[in-house]
C-alpha cells in the first residue's frame, strides 16, 4: 500500500513537471530585420552553439540568450539538445579555446527583446506569455 | 609570441630566490587583476565593455597519492602545487572579423612557474560557415580534447585521460604559431554535417615542460626552448543522430634544439587520433584511440641515445549529471610503449578514474578525483622518486575553480 502510494506521488510529480514544461513552452524571436521566417532545428542547434554564424539566407545570427530560467531550460532541452551545465561548458570551452565569442545573455525576457528588437541578425528566445510586439517570430521546422 | 622563462637549468629555475621573487611580482599581480574585475562589476556574467569581452578562470588543485610521488609533485605527502589561471579579451571588429588574446599560467609541481605566457592571440575571419582562416597563436585542434586540455572549467575530469593528453607534455602539443582554416559542409538532412580543420605552424617545446625534464635525466639540459615545424587536419562528423561526433585526427610535428651539451633531433611524425562522442541532456559518452610514434635521437658528444616510443593509448569515458549542481563519471585510460617490453610497468600506463564535480553556481566549483594507477609509463620523474617506483599507486586529487 506504502509503495502504491509512492508511486502514485511519483506520477503525479512527474506529471506536473511535464505540464509545466508544456506550459513555460518558448518562442523563437528575431529582429524584425530577419528575413527568414522559418529555421530548421539543426540550424538552431548549429547557431546556438557557435558552428553557424548565418542564417539559411547567408545573413548574420546574432544568437543571444537568457541566464537562466525555465524558458531557458526548455529552450535547450528542446533545441539544443543540451542540459544548461552541458550548455554553459561547450560554450566555455569555445571561449577559452579562441574560436568564438560566447553569445550575450539576459536577466530577464523584457531585457532579452529590448536587444533583439534593437540589434541586425539577433535571433533568442522568451517564453510564450511573453510581449512580442516589437520582434519577428520565427517557426522553427525540423 | 611566447615569453619564455630566462635561460636557467630545471634545478636552478626551481631554487633561484630571483625567480620565485619575479613570480610572485608576475603572477600576484596577474591574479589581484583577475579579481579585479571580476569583483567590481554586479554581475560575474562574461564583462563586456562595449563589445570587448573578457573571460577569465582560476583553478587551485591538491593531489595525494600513496606510494609514488606523481607529476613532479610530492604526491605522496600530499601537494597544493597545482594552479592555474588565464585571462583573456576579445573583440569583434565586424560580423566576420575577431580578434583575441589568452594569457595563461600554470603551476604543476616542478612544471609551468614564473612565466605567464600567451596561450593563444589572434585575428579570426569567417568568409562564411563553409570557410574561415584564423592567424597567430593558436590552439592545435586534435582528438577530443587538445585545444581544450588546459582548461580544467570545462571539464568534470580533474586530469584527463594521461595516455592521451599528458599534461606535463602539453606545451608542444597545445597551440602553434601560424595559421588554420576551417569550416563546416552540411551533407543534408539526413547525412549530418562534416566540420573541418587544417593547420600549419611552428610547435614549441617549454623550458618548464616535462620533455626537458625527460631530456636532463638523459643528460642533455637544455637553456633555450626547441621545436619544430607541425601542420595537421580534424575531420568530424556531425551525424544526424542528435549529440553523436565521429571524428579523426592527424598530426605531424618536428622538433630539433641544441643544449650545450649535446642536440635532440627529432624528424617529423605522425600524431593520429580516431574518435567518437555522444551528448544528450544529463548523459556524455566519448572515446579515443590515439598513436603517439616518436623516433629521435638525443647526441651528447660522440655518443648518439635513440629516444624511441611508440605511444599507444584509447579510454573510454561516461558521466551524468545527476542534478542542476552534481555531476558524476568514470573513465578508464590505457596506455602502452609498443616499442618495449609492454609487460613491464615502465612501459605501459592503466588508469581507472572516478570523478565528481559539484557548481555552487555559475562561476564556482569544486572536483575531486580518485584514480587506481597500474604502471609507471607516464607522469613519473627521477627526481622526485630517488628511491624507484612502485608498479601501483592509488590518488585522490581535488580541485576549486573559478570561471566566468
Amino acid at each position: 500500500m506504502r509503495t502504491a502510494r509512492c508511486l502514485m506521488l511519483l506520477l503525479l510529480v512527474s506529471l506536473g513537471s511535464w505540464s509545466a514544461a508544456r506550459a513555460q513552452d518558448v518562442v523563437l524571436v528575431a529582429n524584425e530585420g530577419v528575413k527568414i521566417t522559418e529555421i530548421t532545428n539543426a540550424d538552431l542547434r548549429a547557431i546556438f552553439t557557435g558552428t553557424k554564424t548565418r542564417f539559411s539566407d547567408g545573413s548574420h545570427a546574432v544568437p543571444v540568450t537568457l541566464k537562466g530560467g525555465p524558458a531557458h531550460e526548455v529552450f535547450l532541452r528542446n533545441y539544443v539538445g543540451e542540459g544548461p551545465e552541458g550548455f554553459r561548458s561547450q560554450w566555455r570551452k569555445v571561449v577559452f579555446t579562441g574560436q568564438g565569442a560566447m553569445p550575450k545573455a539576459f536577466d530577464s525576457e523584457s531585457a532579452l527583446i529590448d536587444y533583439v528588437a534593437a540589434t541586425p541578425g539577433a535571433v533568442g528566445y522568451v517564453s510564450r506569455t511573453s510581449p512580442q510586439d516589437r520582434v519577428k517570430i520565427l517557426a522553427a521546422v525540423k | 609570441m611566447i615569453m619564455e622563462a630566462p635561460a636557467y637549468d630545471s634545478d636552478q629555475v626551481r631554487d633561484d630566490p630571483r625567480l620565485k621573487e619575479l613570480s610572485r611580482r608576475v603572477c600576484l599581480p596577474f591574479l589581484l587583476i583577475l579579481i579585479c574585475i571580476c569583483t567590481s562589476r554586479g554581475s560575474l556574467y562574461a564583462q563586456d565593455f562595449s563589445g570587448i569581452v573578457v573571460h577569465a578562470y582560476v583553478s587551485q588543485g591538491f593531489l595525494y597519492s600513496s606510494t609514488n610521488n606523481y607529476l613532479s609533485m610530492k604526491s605522496s605527502d600530499g601537494s597544493p602545487q597545482w594552479t592555474d589561471a588565464a585571462f583573456n579579451i576579445s573583440d569583434s571588429l565586424s560580423d566576420n572579423l575577431r580578434v583575441g588574446i589568452q594569457l595563461h599560467m600554470y603551476q604543476l609541481g616542478e612544471f609551468g612557474g614564473s612565466n605567464v605566457q600567451v596561450d593563444w592571440a589572434s585575428g579570426d575571419y569567417r568568409f562564411n560557415d563553409h570557410f574561415g582562416i584564423r592567424a597567430g597563436k593558436v590552439k592545435t585542434v586534435w582528438g577530443l580534447f587538445n585545444d581544450s586540455q588546459d582548461i580544467d572549467a570545462v571539464f568534470l575530469w580533474i586530469l584527463l585521460p594521461q595516455g592521451s593528453y599528458s599534461i606535463d607534455h602539453k606545451s608542444f602539443y597545445l597551440a602553434h604559431i601560424g595559421g588554420d582554416v576551417y569550416g563546416a559542409v552540411s551533407l543534408g538532412k539526413r547525412a549530418g554535417t562534416l566540420h573541418y580543420i587544417a593547420y600549419g605552424g611552428q610547435s614549441t617545446i617549454d623550458l618548464n615542460d616535462g620533455y626537458i625534464q625527460t631530456f636532463a635525466e638523459l643528460g642533455l639540459q637544455f637553456t633555450n626552448s626547441l621545436g619544430g615545424k607541425t601542420y595537421g587536419a580534424d575531420l568530424q562528423w556531425e551525424a544526424p543522430v542528435r549529440g553523436l561526433i565521429l571524428g579523426a585526427s592527424g598530426n605531424w610535428l618536428a622538433a630539433d634544439g641544441t643544449a650545450p651539451a649535446g642536440t635532440f633531433h627529432s624528424p617529423a611524425y605522425l600524431v593520429s587520433s580516431m574518435y567518437g562522442k555522444f551528448s544528450r541532456g544529463k548523459v556524455y559518452l566519448a572515446g579515443e584511440y590515439d598513436r603517439i610514434p616518436i623516433n629521435a635521437t638525443i647526441t651528447i658528444g660522440p655518443t648518439v641515445i635513440p629516444f624511441v616510443q611508440d605511444g599507444r593509448s584509447w579510454f573510454a569515458m561516461g558521466s551524468y549529471q545527476l542534478s542542476k549542481k552534481l555531476q558524476l563519471g568514470s573513465y578508464y585510460s590505457h596506455y602502452v610503449n609498443k616499442v618495449a617490453d609492454t609487460t613491464q610497468p615502465v612501459n605501459y600506463s592503466k588508469d581507472f578514474v572516478v570523478s565528481a564535480r559539484y557548481d555552487f553556481n555559475a562561476y564556482f566549483y569544486a572536483k575531486v578525483e580518485s584514480h587506481f594507477l597500474h604502471g609507471t609509463a607516464l607522469g613519473y620523474y627521477a627526481d622526485t622518486n630517488p628511491n624507484g617506483l612502485s608498479p601501483d599507486s592509488k590518488m585522490v586529487a581535488t580541485k576549486i575553480g573559478f570561471t566566468f
